[in-house]
């Protein structure tokens, strides 16, 4: 026989962050749950709405499976004499386990043999373990925020008011009986707010599918992708209503999918004179307050959008009109904005940046402006010609959209609004592109800045952030890392990659941006540098694909051209299955332990002849390769600079099988070490293939 | 429904609801939270009802009355239940119903919205109330007041009066919401609207405001500090608060004058913020040592809060109260 139960959790409305969380940790716990008391095979779902967290168990088993128990009881040499009879240990031990004696059997304890009782033990019923279990799996969800209410006794995301919990085979007529935050549980639920709100009595319902049956006719679609599918289909069905198409925004659409019991779709109409703003405050104002759906037709806005309400219909027309009115509010006040900023141009509001204050210890970012201009204009100069001017201005004007009216409205369109003001001032292309994309990348997906311009602009800015801040102390720690610095370092590595800057260094840039900071402290450049190695090989892990010791091998030998680097990765990720780099590893491995345990170089004059044929046979081989090699590379033509190297695996093969290279003969020892010295540098204009884990 | 109605529909229902219909309180104020009535009131374990309208005051936020949306001096309508009743969500329903608002042809929804003061060492859990998109309510659980953990929680209901009436009404500028059914916003406000604009960005004595911000912390401290006749101890809580709240309104006019320099803002605020947990400390002792009066004496939690203050012991300020720094009474935090 299998049963099933069904748990709904009625709340006020939680908070829409706070349920794929949720869901996730309901399905774990309640798995644990079941497993933690032996049951197999049952099937666990999850759902929620915003007023419900709801958990259906299928396949469940009337009671727990019997347990077989051992007790153990005293040494079998005291509970038995030697004629083997049993003792009054063991008498006593029998009749305290309430057992015959004879039914006593003798187990290998861990402090040697004793006697013990096995029995088996009957499950109890599996209404019983979830009364006891579920009050405190639903305490111990964890949620982002949690709050006390009324008399102040619980803590849970949001004040509970019903519980139901029901056990049965088809029919779920067994009340499960517990208390959960002081709500006793039962069996009755109510429907949607606005469609059924009345009380439902779910005592009896067929299952899961029953209850979901109910459910949907009190107006809550239960099931989260019932919603999605319903609000998929609602919103492509209005738009194509007025031949547009909606503007994609997974994002939004999931958190509306989440805030509601029934989705439904109104679309409104917007004021012509509104698609006069700039596209991207046009949508931001109707997405940031109002959760908006933008319509486009051929690619532009068209004057629709689309809301979305918690109820299947709009019977008086309140929910159209209503979120017109308070889209054109939401418009009006950012034209207000828009027409208020553009009573100065960009530049003016950048004398603003004296008062705004990028950190304590760091100054203003009229401060900031400064040091990036001037970063930015070294940095400009390293990678090509004519980009310094352009860069100059872009990096002058770049932060002073922190003081626009617009983006304090609207903070997420921090250098979106710069751009598009700097483009109406009549700013060059390269110069309003740059201030627009400064902030990309967002992370390691997303598009990095158009141009040159923006990608240096990108780089110096956030090199300038984290030298400010490695100098005034804020290294990220652990998980804590309030500014962000691992992506800002992140994104430096992915600019200089993917734009390419390949003619910026990314250490000297660094080194650059600390004395910029006029921190002498060279403890601060040190640790930056760790830093950023350290994201640069995350990102050649996680962006360029490489192994974690392709990488290692990589920024072994040098690193910080990242782009440079990103070839080579990929060179050595591409040869290094072929057998010849096994060996050619080891052989490397000794190379380096041997120059290592020698130290510094003797002099390098006069040097004595070489004399063995295996150590000739390898100056020989290295003489014929260093040329190759480094043509090679300095052609990008890694995979071939690192076929080439694999003619030093059979000659290093020999040497380290006929040389002594630590002979008696002080200058023949210097002599070969120098080869090998010679060797190793070769290898290290491409990688370290030390790091190369043996058989990775 | 003009903006008159729509108060004293509210006041009404309320009213009917157990809430001691108070005044505005006669200071300048950011938001109705620092109204003692809300925020003493809040703290240990005294039940209480109150529901008020107070003029907030946010001189940063004046637009020389050209804004059609945004005014330096607003109205809120404030109710506190405490403790917050279950059916609180319910009740506030009705309270639209008697605003001529019938949900079940609206689209009403509570979406989360906390708020924390950091000026109050306050912070609280909730959601803003959307009617068909727009907002019209924050819907807030007390959590925390003057560095305080509280308990009960009391639930606060705050209703942007200018809003709602523009709503309602379908009007394109709060100005030209009707007032009484002769007179305009715009007839009885504008011209302070302009005034006050002006004053805060372009007038206001910056020396001036400095100084009265050191005079008043300092009178705060001499009220706190206040010996009784017998030379015990004996704390002036009101004249301390009310010398509290013309620091926070003071600060809020350096702001919106641009004298505050950003290094100084978390600073300042701290200032003001120290003081007013200490006025809810010593509130809180007031009321214990007075044996919380407004205690109904069958109540078993009160015979416990009696006998030892019912957990409500003053706590450390802390928690998420004071994570950022903001200017006005209240600010909302992590929108969703």
């Amino acid at each position: 026989m299998s049963y099933q139960f069904l748990l709904e959790v009625l709340c006020e409305e939680i908070p829409a962050n706070a349920l794929a969380p949720a869901r996730q940790q309901l399905a774990e716990r309640f798995a644990a749950l079941l497993a933690g008391a032996g049951i197999e095979g049952a099937t666990v779902r999850v759902f929620s709405t915003v007023r419900r967290l709801v958990v259906s168990l299928a396949g469940l088993p009337a009671r727990l499976p019997d347990r077989v128990e051992t007790v153990n009881g005293p040494p079998a040499r005291v509970a038995f004499a030697p004629d083997g009879s049993p003792t009054q240990a063991a008498l006593g031990f029998a009749r305290g386990q309430g057992v015959e004696v004879g039914e006593l059997r003798v187990i290998e304890g861990p402090k040697g043999a004793v006697v013990a009782v096995t029995r088996t033990v009957a499950g109890r019923p599996t209404v019983a373990l979830l009364a006891e279990g579920v009050p405190p799996l639903l305490a111990s969800l964890h949620f982002p925020k949690t709050m006390r209410w009324g008399g102040g006794e619980y803590t849970f995301v949001r004040p509970v008011h019903r519980v139901v919990a029901l056990f049965g085979e088809t029919s779920l007529a067994e009340a499960v009986p517990f208390e959960l935050f002081g709500v006793a549980s039962g069996t009755v639920t109510v429907g949607h707010r606005v469609v059924a709100p009345e009380e439902i009595d779910l005592r009896g319902v067929a299952g899961l599918e029953g209850y979901l049956a109910r459910l949907a006719e009190a107006g809550v679609v239960v099931d989260q992708e019932g919603r999605r599918a319903r609000l998929a289909a609602a919103i492509e069905a209005l738009a194509a209503e007025v031949g547009c198409q909606v503007r994609p925004d997974p994002p939004l659409v999931a958190e509306h999918v989440e805030l509601v019991e029934y989705p439904g779709v109104v679309r409104g109409v917007l004021a012509e004179r509104f698609l006069a703003l700039p596209e991207e405050v046009l949508v931001t104002a109707l997405r940031h307050h109002q959760k908006c759906l933008v319509l486009e037709r051929d690619g532009r806005v068209a004057p629709f959008f689309l809301a979305v309400a918690d109820r299947p219909d709009d019977p008086e027309g309140h929910v159209v009109r209503g979120n017109e009115w308070v889209a054109g509010a939401r418009l009006a006040d950012a034209e207000f904005f828009f027409q208020q900023d553009r009573r100065r141009r960009l530049a003016e509001h950048a004398s603003g940046l004296e008062r705004l204050v990028f950190h304590q210890k760091a100054g203003s970012f009229a401060q900031k402006t400064e040091v990036i201009g001037q970063l930015g204009e070294a940095l400009a100069r390293r990678q090509a010609e004519g980009l310094a001017e352009p860069v100059r201005r872009a990096a002058r004007l770049a932060k002073a959209d922190l003081v626009t009216a617009m983006v304090g409205e609207f903070p997420e369109l921090q250098g979106v609004v710069g751009g598009i003001y700097a483009r109406l001032d009549g700013e060059e292309e390269a110069v309003w592109q740059a201030i627009a994309d400064q902030y990309r990348p967002a992370g390691l997906e997303g598009p990095v800045p158009r141009g040159m311009v923006g990608a240096i602009l990108g780089v110096a800015d956030r090199l300038d952030t984290l030298a400010a801040l490695f100098a005034a102390g804020e290294v990220p720690t652990g998980s804590k890392d309030p500014f962000a610095l691992r992506r800002a370092a992140l994104a430096v590595v992915k600019i200089c990659a993917e734009t390419p800057l390949e003619r910026v260094a990314v250490p000297e840039a660094a080194a650059a941006a600390v004395a910029l900071r006029a921190a002498s402290d060279g403890e601060v450049l040190r640790t930056l540098l760790d830093f950023l190695r350290e994201r640069e090989h995350y990102y050649l892990v996680t962006a360029a694909g490489v192994s974690p010791d392709v990488a290692a091998a990589v920024l072994g030998a040098r690193w910080g051209v990242v782009a440079d680097d990103v070839a080579r990765a990929q060179a050595l990720e591409g040869v290094r299955e072929e057998p010849v780099f096994a060996d050619l590893a080891q052989a490397f491995k000794r190379v380096r332990h041997m120059v290592a345990k020698a130290g510094a170089a003797g002099p390098a004059a006069g040097r004595t002849p070489l004399v063995e044929p295996a150590e000739l046979a390898l100056a020989s081989a290295l003489g014929a390769l260093q040329e190759q090699v480094a043509g090679e590379a300095a052609a990008g033509r890694y995979r071939e600079a690192l076929r080439g190297l694999a003619g030093m695996a059979a000659p290093l093969d020999r040497f380290f099988t006929d040389v002594l290279v630590l002979c008696d003969d002080g200058d023949l020892r210097q002599a070969r070490l120098a080869l090998l010295r010679d060797v190793e540098a070769l290898f290290l204009e491409i990688a370290d293939l030390s790091c190369l884990a043996a058989g990775g | 429904m003009d903006l008159q109605t729509l108060i004293l529909e509210l006041s009404r229902f309320w009213s009917a609801q157990g809430c001691i219909l108070q005044q505005p309180y006669d200071l300048e104020v950011g938001a109705g939270t620092m109204h003692p009535e809300t925020f003493l009131r809040v703290l240990g374990p005294e039940p209480y009802r109150v529901a008020y309208v107070q003029p907030s005051r946010r001189p940063a936020d004046a637009r020389f009355g050209e804004n059609p949306f945004r005014l330096g001096k607003h109205l809120q309508m404030q109710v506190i239940l405490k403790p917050s009743p279950p059916d609180v969500q319910e009740l506030y329903r009705r309270s639209l119903e008697a605003l001529g608002i019938d949900p079940a042809v609206h689209d009403v929804r509570f979406e989360e919205d906390n708020w924390e003061s950091p000026t109050l060492g306050a912070w609280g859990v909730g959601w803003q109330v959307l009617l068909d998109g727009m907002e019209i309510t924050q819907f807030t659980y007390f959590q925390q007041a003057g560095g305080i953990e509280l308990t009960p929680v009391a639930a606060e209901l705050t209703y942007g009066l200018e809003r709602i009436a523009m709503f309602l009404g379908r009007r394109d500028s709060i100005y030209d919401v009707p007032w009484s059914g002769e007179a305009s916003y715009r007839e009885v406000r504008h011209r302070d609207e302009v005034e006050l604009s002006r004053y805060a960005f372009q007038v206001a004595d910056v020396a001036m405001l400095e100084r009265h911000f050191a005079d008043w912390e300092r009178e705060a401290v001499r009220c706190l500090e206040a010996v009784g006749e017998n030379g015990a101890p004996d704390p002036l809580v009101i004249p301390a608060l009310e010398a509290t709240l013309k620091m926070s309104h003071l600060f809020n006019l350096l702001d919106a004058r641009g004298a505050v320099a950003v290094t100084e803002r978390v600073a300042l605020i701290g200032r003001v913020r120290r003081l007013a947990v200490r006025c809810a400390k010593a509130y809180l002792e007031q009321r214990q040592a007075m044996g919380f009066p407004l205690l109904s004496p069958g109540d078993a939690a009160g015979a416990a809060a009696r006998r030892g203050g019912g957990g409500n012991g003053a706590a450390p300020a802390g928690g998420g109260a004071q994570r950022r720094a903001g200017s006005e009474g209240r600010r909302r935090v992590g929108r969703s």
